[in-house]
């Protein structure tokens, strides 16, 4: 039976992947098809839109949700679905790769959008390349065609007007698997959700040491906005913590306003950063490039700047 | 003795892309080649086993016959010797063609216990050669890893992976393949007297030819445009009054206030 796939870790992201994969089973004419973990979210992805839902049995405690992989190619060489479309977590796009190894079949990675060909019935899908300086256009050849799509790149499916119709079946469990896991420490989360903050203030690596993060945090107070920071802020000097970092490896970002402290502007960074409404950026090499990704450049010293921009700031705010 | 695969892509500096606005196209000629960043740690790692351990290691590209100059470039990083699987048409493939070939190289002509690979390439970042090749070989796989210790005597590796939800630690039996993190380690910067040695180290060269033909397309590209954005790019100098004025203007534009 044909169909058009989703599967995701998350409900949320399986129920954002629902809403792409029903566009496009309207127009190529076939059903989408859901994946959960339980019969209760089976029961609601049927409610929002799939017409057919797998339950994939549990895994025993040593294994990772990529053991699913064998029971996915399986039944997708079973079924012969049209497209599938999966979540672009980390373990979704090993899963993702490894099925399409498996299906002999194209695979567009993080894929951004895209439309139906309705005479070819292909998907044509953008994705970012040279770290988001390129948009790439891409089509599979072979079937099943297959894309990673990250979460909150399409709104959640709403709920169906009619009732829940469609059938739910489960499939074969996940055979045993050579990869083991020994631990899990979960990630100590932040309080902050940067993807959330309205206004963000960027710490760059033109700050020169970890106390004066102190000065980007004052500036973002004054704002009333949140701290973010350049990967190597993060990841290199470990200065704010790796939830914070902004690109395209990093978190995407779209506040109303991005201020960039000392940041150099380089595609990655920007990548992140593009959807933001308004960008003001303070770096003292006028050749830098965010100046060419800013809608407001100060060029200078960043430790002269911020204190005179914090002082502007609170005089015209307080009111 | 441990025998590590690293593989490698040769890619184009994206720092050195241009940008021609109105027409939306990237302007690609004078950009420089590197080997992808996170390969880079790919090759340092296989470094550090072959310091730890004693392990041969094999650095392997799929790259245009043109791209001679990744191998002194890779060698100088310090592996035994290279594979160059190229041919003058090898510009742009797609993942599951690079795949495809580094299979057919590596099961046929290379003996591996363990594979390295980056987490993805700087240019396409699609994140698909390392778990695919696994895949093709029939191996297991661990992605996103930034530690990873060999057991001797047991034929196995752990892998720390770092994900979303936190670090997961796995025990990968060997024959493997591992794809790292950029925090895995930090690449040194090859001697003089390393960069003068990889010139002298054996490479073996393959073609499609000699690896049973190219293997079919699966994702076709039907082309590349400038990701462009509309902004003001106004500039302003570091006085107390040009700074009153940008705070003015994002008041004005409702950006603050
Ligand atoms: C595959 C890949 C993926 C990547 N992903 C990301 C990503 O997701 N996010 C990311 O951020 N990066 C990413 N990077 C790294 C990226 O290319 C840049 O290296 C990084 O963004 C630079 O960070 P920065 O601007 O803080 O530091 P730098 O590039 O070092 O820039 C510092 C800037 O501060 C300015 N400066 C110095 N002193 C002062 C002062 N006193 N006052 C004012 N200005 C000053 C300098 O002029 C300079 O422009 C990635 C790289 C690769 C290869």
């Amino acid at each position: 039976m044909a169909g058009i796939w989703v599967f995701a870790e998350g409900a949320e992201h399986t129920l954002e992947l629902l809403c792409a994969g029903r566009k496009v089973a309207e127009q190529l004419g076939v059903h989408p098809v859901a994946f959960a973990p339980d019969e209760e979210l089976a029961r609601r992805y049927l409610a929002h839109g799939a017409r057919e839902v797998f339950v994939l049995p549990g895994l025993a405690p040593d294994q990772g949700l990529e053991a699913y992989v064998p029971v996915l190619a399986q039944a997708a060489a079973q079924e012969e679905p049209d497209v599938i479309l999966i979540g672009a977590t980390q373990r979704g796009k090993e899963m993702a790769a490894r099925l399409s190894a498996r299906l002999d079949t194209g695979l567009c990675s993080n894929c951004a959008g895209f439309e139906v060909d309705a005479g070819s019935g292909r998907l044509v899908m953008e994705r970012l390349m040279y770290g988001g300086a390129g948009v790439q256009k891409v089509v599979c050849t072979t079937r099943p065609q297959m894309a990673t799509i990250a979460a909150r790149a399409f709104e959640p499916a709403p709920a169906g007007e009619d009732d829940a119709k469609g059938t739910i079946r489960s499939l074969a469990a996940a055979p045993s698997s050579p990869v083991k896991v020994l631990h899990r420490t979960p990630a100590a989360r932040g309080s902050v959700d940067v993807t959330e903050a309205k206004i963000v203030v960027c710490v760059g690596r033109g700050i020169e040491k970890k106390e004066d993060v102190k000065l980007a945090r004052d500036l973002a107070d004054a704002l009333g906005g949140e701290l973010a920071c350049s990967r190597p802020v993060a990841e290199e000097l470990r200065w704010l913590p790796e939830e914070v970092y902004l690109g395209i490896s990093g978190k995407k970002i779209k506040p109303q306003l991005y201020v960039g402290v000392g940041v150099s502007g380089q595609i990655q960074h920007v990548t992140g950063i593009r959807d933001s409404r308004v960008i003001l950026a303070i770096n003292k090499d006028e050749n830098a490039p965010i100046f060419e990704a800013a809608d407001y450049g100060i060029v200078g010293d960043l430790y002269q700047v911020v204190p005179i921009l914090i002082d502007e700031l609170k005089k015209t705010l307080k009111h | 003795m441990l025998k590590v695969i690293a593989c490698f892509k040769w890619v184009i500096d994206e720092a050195d892309i241009r940008v021609d606005a109105p027409n939306r196209k990237l302007l690609l000629e004078r950009a420089a080649f590197k080997i992808s960043p996170y390969d880079r740690n790919a090759v340092e790692e296989a470094m550090r086993l072959q310091e730890q351990h004693g392990a041969s290691v094999t650095a392997v590209t799929v790259a245009p016959a043109s791209a001679k100059n990744c191998l002194k470039d890779v060698l100088s990083r310090g592996p035994d010797r290279a594979v160059f699987v190229n041919d003058p048409s090898f510009a742009d493939l797609e993942p599951a063609r690079t795949t495809g070939l580094l299979a057919a190289a590596i099961g046929s002509f290379v003996e591996f216990d363990l594979i390295l690979c980056g987490e993805g390439s700087s240019d396409l970042y699609a994140q698909q050669v390392g778990p695919a090749l696994a895949e093709k070989l029939g191996i297991a796989c661990a992605t996103y890893v930034n530690k990873l210790t060999y057991v001797e005597g047991e034929n196995r590796v752990i892998a720390e992976r770092k994900l979303e939800e936190g670090i997961e630690v796995v025990s990968v039996p060997l024959p493997g393949l591992i794809t790292v993190l950029p925090d895995i380690n930090t690449p040194r910067i090859p001697s003089l007297k390393q960069v003068l040695g990889a010139a002298k180290k054996p490479v073996e060269q393959l073609t499609p030819e000699r690896l049973g033909g190219m293997p079919a397309e699966r994702l076709k590209t039907m082309g590349v445009v400038a990701a462009t954005m509309e902004r003001k790019r106004l500039r302003f100098g570091a006085g107390a009054e040009e700074i009153r004025s940008v705070v003015d203007a994002l008041l004005k534009e409702g950006a603050i206030g």
